[in-house]
C-alpha cells in the first residue's frame, strides 16, 4: 500500500485544479538498442509466455520490432522446458507446464543476431506462494466522481512474511487491467500478518467505457503473489510510464530489470488465486 | 584547512594582547562610550543595523538585532551620525565627559515623500560593512514589486536578487548559490522553520504585515548560526507600535490580513497580533474539474509578540508563530504546519556588554487521513520539534572590536511517520518508524576589528557538535544496501557524537570613500538533511538526522568581491564571484524510497558537489524611481560514484544566466507603478532517449542524468498602486497587480504522454500553472 500516493493525489489534485497542459515540439537523442525480455511463468497449467523485442528511438511510434528466431530455454533446476516461436518474437512452452512454488526458474535465452553487443541472455525468479483468496465484493460509491465508482475489495489473510501482491481485475471475459500501468501492487507492511477484510484493490470509474459495470456483469480478481524484484520493476516502470511533476518526483531513471548484459525487462515467477463476484442491483 | 585555523587561532590571540594593551594603558586621553538603542520615530520598532559613525574620527559601528549600539571614543567633542536606509540621517553633536545613554529615534523617509526633501548624506554601508554575499531586505521594497495573486512574499522578492533562484515556477523553496532548499536555515525570531511554504509552496509563511526586516547571508554566515550549508534566512518580527494602537489590513482576490498592534503601556509593553486567512478554495466551484469543486484548500497563520522593557537593563521579548495548511476532498485529507515560539531576555552588564538568552521551541508536522471509520481508514503522521536554547554576548570591547560569543544547545525528536487504521475492523495494522533523538550543541566566538581606517577584518570560529541519543536501532548495510544488522543503544544512551570546528573569516578594505574590496572564507557544517527526492519538495518530504551511517555534510566557500557607490550614493554597485564545494553530499538512489521507510539511510547515495558563479547588482533605492538589475552567472555540480554512472551531472538547481529586472516608478505622490521581469536558463532535467514496451505499457529509457534543460524562463509582472487620499489617520491603498503580462506558458513539467487515439505515438506536453493573472488587493491601515 503506498500511502504517499493518496497524500500525493490529493495535493496534485489541488495543484492542478489551477494548471494546464498544451503540447511542445521536444528533440531527443536516440540511446543504443536494448533487449526487451516480458515474460512470466506461473502455477496455472498453460501455455507460459516469453516476448521478446527491442528498443527503439522514443518517437519510434509504430509497434514494437519483434526480436525474431532466438532460442530460450526454461528450467527449475531439474526439468528443462522448450520454448518456441508461435509469432515473430513470442515464446510458448506446451500448455501442460505449470510451476511450482518454492522453485526457482531461470530463462535462457541465445539470439540469432546480437543486441546491445550480447547474444546469451538470462534471468531467474523464485516462484512465491499465495494464501487463497476467499472472496471478493463490490461497493458502489455514488458522489466519487462523474457517474460514481465501483470499488472492488478483497478478503484474504496475509502471512507473516514478506509479501508483494499484483490484482488483475476483468469483466466478464475483457481484461480490465490490461497494461502495466493499471496493475495494482502493493506489499505486506501496512498489514502484515491481518486478515485483508475488505482491502480496496481496484476503483472501477462509472464514466470511463470499458469500466462500466451492469448487473449480472462477472467481475472476476486474478490475486498473484509476485516477489520484490517484479513488484519493484512494476512499480518504477509504472512511475516512468506515468507523469512526473516537480513537486513528487524524483529524478526519471531507467527500470531495473532482472535480466543479464544489461537487458530491458523482466521474467517472473508467480503463483496465482481467482475469485469473482456478480454486479448486483446498483445502489 | 589547517593552515586556515592555525592563523585564525593567531589572529584571535594577537588580538587579545591588544585588547589587554590598550585597557592597561588608558592613562593618555580619557575614553568614554555611548550607548543605546535606535528606534523608529514613528512607532518605536527598533531598528537593527543601524550604521553610527562619528565623523571627526571615521570610526563606527552598528545597532545589533535588538537595535542597541555601543561606541568608546576619546573624552571630549562628538559629531555622530545615525544612519539606515529608507530613514532620514541623523546627527548628533555635543561635548561627552563620562560614559552616556543615547537612545536615538529617526524619521523614516517616506513620511516626508513629496514634503520638504531632506538632502541627508546617504547612507555607504554597502561599501563600509564587513558583511558580503548578503541581502537585507525592508518590507517596503518588499511591498513595491508586484505579486502573484496580490498576495507579496517576501521568498520571492528574495529570489529577484543574485544567487538566488525559485526551485520551480511559483515555489517559495529557493536555492542559494546552487545549493538545495534544505541547505538554508530560515528562523523566525530566533525560532527554526522547518518548512517555510504555504499552500503546496506557492506562498511563504511570512505575512509582511508582521515583519520588521529579512536578512539574508548567503555566504558568509555569521559564527552565531549554522546547521545548514548554504545560507541564512534572518526573519525579524515586529515588536508592535509602542506610540499608538494602530489597525491595518488587507482584502485581497486570494487573501485577506489583520494586524493589530500597540502599547499596552506606552514606552515600555507593546503587542502586535496578525493573522492571515486565505480562501483558494473560493475558485474552486469555478474549476473545470467538478470533482474538486466541494474540495477544500485553504491556509491560515498567526504571529504574536509582546515586548517589554522591564528596565534601562532588561527587556523581554515573546514571540509566536502558528500556521497551518489544510486540504479536503472526499477521499482524504491533510493538514501541515509550523509552530515556533521564543522567549528573549535582553540584559546591559555594562555599557559595553550586550546579553542575550533566548528559549526556543519549534515544531512542524503533517497528517494525512482517509474519512473515518470505513475498514480502509487511516491516519498518517509525522512530526518533528525542537527545543532549544542559547545565549549571546555583543562585547563593545574598543571602537576596533565588537565581539560576538555564545553558546547554543538544541534538542531534535523526529517523529518520521506512523500509520494507524481508524476504522473499526481496520484492515491495517499500526506502522510505526521509531522516533529518533538528537543533540545539537555549539560555541561560537567572532571579532569585528577595524585593523586600521581601511582595512577591517571579521573573523570567527564555531565549534559544534551534534549527538545521537537513545532509545535507538541503527541498521548497518552491506555493499547492496540491504540490511545485515542492527544496534540497539537504550534510552537516552548517547551512542554517536560529531564534532566540527567552523571557521569563518571575512576582511573588507576600503578603496576609497565610494569603493572597497571584500572577501572570505566559510566552512559550515550540516547535521539533519531533508530527504527531498524532487526539486521543489512537498509538505511531506521529512528530516532525518546525521547517524553512524550518515556523516554530516560539510561546505568550504570562498567568496571575493568588489562594491562601489555612484552619485553621493544614490546607486550602489557590486560584483562578487564565489566558489564553493561540498563534502559528503547527499543525493538519493534511483528510484528512491523516501516515506515510511524503516531502511531510509539505504537510500541515499554519498558524494561531493561544487559550484561557482558571478553575481551583479545595481540597486537604486532612493528617489521617485527606484530598483535594482542582477545578473548571475552560475554552475552546480554534483559527482556521486553510484549515480549516473558516477559521472558528473548537474545538481537540480544547475542555471547558468539569470536575470532579474526590479523596477518602481512613483508616478505622483498617489501613485506608483511597478515592474519586474525575469529571465532564466530553463532547469537541467532528463529526458527519454528510448522507449520499451512492457506489459503493453510504453516505458522510457533514459539519457544521463540532466543532459536536457527545459525551455527558458521568462515573465513580466506589472502593478499599480493608488494611494487613498492623504489623512493623518486613515491611509489605505489599492493595487492591481498583473502576474505573467505577456501570458508566456512557461514549463512547469514536460511529460511525454501516449497518444489517445493512437497508443503507440509518444508526444511531449508540458505543463504550466499560471497564465496571466489579474489580482486587486485593497490595503488599509489606522
Amino acid at each position: 500500500m503506498k500511502f504517499s500516493s493518496i497524500g500525493f493525489s490529493t495535493i496534485v489534485l489541488s495543484v492542478l485544479t489551477f494548471s494546464c497542459v498544451e503540447r511542445i515540439n521536444i528533440e531527443l537523442d536516440d540511446s543504443y538498442t536494448r533487449l526487451i525480455v516480458d515474460g512470466a511463468i506461473t502455477t496455472d497449467t498453460t501455455a507460459h509466455t516469453v516476448m521478446l523485442s527491442s528498443t527503439t528511438s522514443y518517437y519510434y511510434n509504430q509497434v514494437i520490432p519483434p526480436v525474431t528466431g532466438a532460442l530460450l530455454t526454461l528450467t527449475d533446476g531439474t526439468v528443462e522446458y522448450s520454448m518456441n516461436e508461435d509469432a515473430p518474437g513470442i515464446y510458448r512452452t506446451n500448455s501442460s507446464v505449470y510451476g511450482v512454488p518454492g522453485k526457482t526458474y531461470t530463462l535462457k535465452i541465445k539470439l540469432a543476431e546480437p543486441i546491445g553487443g550480447y547474444v546469451d541472455y538470462e534471468a531467474s525468479s523464485i516462484l512465491y506462494p499465495v494464501n487463497t483468496l476467499d472472496s471478493v465484493s463490490l461497493a458502489f460509491h455514488p458522489d466519487w466522481s462523474d457517474d460514481g465508482i465501483w470499488e472492488v475489495k478483497c478478503y484474504v489473510q496475509d502471512p507473516p512474511t514478506e509479501d508483494f501482491y499484483r490484482f488483475l481485475i476483468s469483466k466478464n471475459s475483457d481484461m480490465l487491467t490490461d497494461t502495466l500501468d493499471e496493475w495494482f501492487v502493493t506489499d505486506y507492511r501496512f498489514f502484515n500478518g491481518n486478515y485483508a477484510y475488505g482491502a480496496p484493490i481496484a476503483y472501477l470509474q462509472q464514466h470511463k467505457d470499458d469500466e462500466v459495470l451492469l448487473t449480472g456483469d462477472t467481475v472476476k480478481v486474478e490475486m498473484n503473489s509476485i516477489g520484490s524484484g517484479y513488484a519493484n520493476f512494476i512499480w518504477e516502470a509504472q512511475t516512468e510510464a506515468g507523469g512526473s511533476n516537480p513537486l513528487f518526483s524524483g529524478p526519471p531513471a531507467n527500470v531495473k530489470g532482472n535480466i543479464s548484459n544489461g537487458a530491458f525487462g523482466f521474467f517472473s515467477a508467480y503463483s496465482a488465486t481467482r475469485a469473482y463476484t456478480i454486479v448486483p442491483d446498483s445502489i | 584547512m589547517k593552515e586556515i585555523f592555525a592563523a585564525l587561532i593567531f589572529l584571535a590571540g594577537l588580538n587579545l594582547v591588544s585588547v589587554g594593551n590598550c585597557c592597561s594603558a588608558q592613562v593618555l586621553p580619557k575614553k568614554v562610550t555611548i550607548s543605546g538603542y535606535v528606534s523608529d520615530s514613528d512607532n518605536g520598532e527598533m531598528l537593527a543595523g543601524v550604521t553610527i559613525y562619528e565623523n571627526t574620527l571615521k570610526t563606527g559601528t552598528s545597532t545589533n538585532a535588538y537595535g542597541f549600539y555601543s561606541l568608546t571614543i576619546p573624552a571630549g567633542n562628538y559629531n555622530l551620525q545615525y544612519s539606515y536606509i529608507g530613514y532620514q540621517t541623523l546627527s548628533q553633536k555635543g561635548v561627552i565627559e563620562k560614559d552616556i545613554t543615547m537612545n536615538i529615534s529617526i524619521k523614516s523617509a517616506e513620511t516626508t515623500l513629496g514634503e520638504v526633501i531632506v538632502e541627508g548624506k546617504r547612507t555607504d554601508e554597502n561599501v563600509r560593512s564587513t558583511e558580503m554575499s548578503l541581502v537585507k531586505l525592508d518590507i517596503k521594497t518588499i511591498r513595491m514589486v508586484p505579486s502573484l495573486l496580490g498576495e507579496v512574499d517576501l521568498i520571492k522578492v528574495l529570489q529577484l536578487l543574485p544567487g538566488v533562484q525559485p526551485t520551480s515556477e511559483g515555489a517559495t523553496g529557493f536555492s542559494v548559490r546552487g545549493g538545495s532548499a534544505d541547505q538554508n536555515l530560515i528562523i523566525l525570531d530566533e525560532a527554526t522553520v522547518y518548512n517555510a511554504s504555504h499552500l503546496m509552496g506557492f506562498f511563504s509563511v511570512f505575512n509582511n504585515d508582521a515583519v520588521k526586516n529579512v536578512t539574508l547571508y548567503k555566504g558568509d554566515i555569521p559564527a552565531a548560526y549554522g546547521g545548514r550549508l548554504s545560507s541564512l534566512l534572518d526573519v525579524q518580527m515586529k515588536d508592535g507600535n509602542s506610540k499608538k494602537t494602530g489597525f491595518s489590513g488587507s482584502i485581497g482576490t486570494i487573501s485577506s490580513k489583520l494586524t493589530v498592534e500597540g502599547p499596552v503601556k506606552k514606552d515600555r509593553t507593546t503587542y502586535l497580533i496578525a493573522g492571515r486567512r486565505t480562501y483558494a478554495d473560493l475558485f474552486l466551484p469555478f474549476a473545470k474539474d467538478k470533482n474538486v469543486r466541494d474540495n477544500k484548500l485553504y491556509f491560515y497563520d498567526l504571529n504574536l509578540k509582546l515586548s517589554h522593557v522591564i528596565n534601562d537593563k532588561n527587556r523581554l521579548y515573546l514571540s509566536g508563530y502558528f500556521g497551518r495548511d489544510v486540504f479536503k476532498n472526499p477521499f482524504s485529507s491533510i493538514g501541515f504546519g509550523n509552530q515556533t515560539a521564543s522567549v528573549r531576555w535582553n540584559h546591559l552588564f555594562s555599557q559595553k556588554l550586550f546579553f542575550n538568552l533566548s528559549l526556543i521551541y519549534s515544531r512542524y508536522n503533517y497528517q494525512i487521513g482517509t474519512p473515518e471509520d470505513e475498514p480502509t481508514s487511516f491516519v498518517w503522521n509525522s512530526k518533528l520539534g525542537d527545543y532549544s536554547a542559547r545565549f549571546d554576548f555583543t562585547h563593545y570591547l574598543s571602537g576596533n572590536h565588537k565581539l560576538r560569543y555564545g553558546a547554543t544547545t538544541m534538542y531534535h525528536q523526529f517523529n518520521p511517520g506512523s500509520v494507524h487504521g481508524t476504522g473499526t475492523n481496520s484492515i491495517y495494522s499500526d506502522f510505526v518508524l521509531p522516533p529518533e533523538y538528537a543533540l545539537d550543541h555549539s560555541l561560537y566566538i567572532s571579532d569585528d576589528y577595524k585593523v586600521t581606517g581601511n582595512f577591517s577584518v571579521k573573523y570567527g570560529l564555531r565549534l559544534s557538535a551534534f549527538q545521537n541519543i537513545g532509545p535507538a536501532t541503527i541498521y548497518s548495510y552491506d555493499t547492496e544496501y540491504s540490511p545485515v544488522d542492527s544496534t540497539v543503544y537504550g534510552k537516552n544512551k548517547i551512542f554517536n557524537t560529531y564534532v566540527s570546528l567552523e571557521p569563518r573569516i571575512a576582511f573588507t578594505y576600503i578603496l576609497n570613500d565610494i569603493s572597497s574590496v571584500k572577501g572570505s572564507y566559510s566552512h559550515t557544517v550540516q547535521y539533519i538533511t531533508l530527504a527531498q527526492n524532487s526539486t521543489a519538495g512537498t509538505p511531506l518530504d521529512i528530516w532525518f538526522p546525521a547517524t553512524p551511517n550518515v556523516r554530516p555534510q560539510v561546505s568550504d566557500q570562498l567568496s571575493a568581491g568588489y562594491f562601489r557607490n555612484f552619485r553621493q550614493n544614490m546607486y550602489e554597485v557590486s560584483g562578487e564571484l564565489y566558489y564553493k564545494t561540498i563534502g559528503n553530499l547527499i543525493d538519493f538512489r534511483d528510484h528512491a524510497q523516501l516515506f515510511l521507510n524503516q531502511y531510509l539511510e539505504s537510500e541515499l547515495r554519498i558524494g561531493r558537489g561544487y559550484a561557482y558563479g558571478i553575481e551583479a547588482l545595481v540597486r537604486k533605492d532612493e528617489g521617485r524611481f527606484t530598483g535594482w538589475i542582477s545578473y548571475t552567472w552560475s554552475r552546480s555540480f554534483r559527482i556521486i560514484p553510484e549515480i549516473n554512472y558516477g559521472n558528473r551531472y548537474c545538481s537540480p538547481y544547475d542555471k547558468p544566466h539569470s536575470l532579474n529586472i526590479v523596477t518602481n516608478f512613483e508616478i505622483s505622490k498617489r501613485i506608483s507603478a511597478s515592474a519586474t521581469w525575469i529571465y532564466a536558463t530553463g532547469l537541467p532535467v532528463t529526458f527519454p532517449t528510448g522507449r520499451a514496451v512492457v506489459g503493453n505499457a510504453i516505458i522510457p529509457i533514459y539519457s544521463n542524468r540532466n543532459d536536457y534543460r527545459m525551455p527558458d524562463y521568462h515573465r513580466l509582472d506589472l502593478s499599480v498602486t493608488f494611494k487613498g487620499r492623504a489623512d493623518k489617520k486613515w491611509h489605505d491603498e489599492l493595487n492591481l497587480s498583473v502576474y505573467n503580462v505577456y501570458n508566456r506558458h512557461n514549463a512547469w513539467a514536460i511529460n511525454f504522454v501516449r497518444d489517445a487515439n493512437d497508443p503507440n505515438v509518444t508526444y511531449a506536453e508540458k505543463t504550466y500553472l499560471f497564465a496571466i493573472i489579474p489580482a486587486l488587493t485593497y490595503n488599509v491601515k489606522f
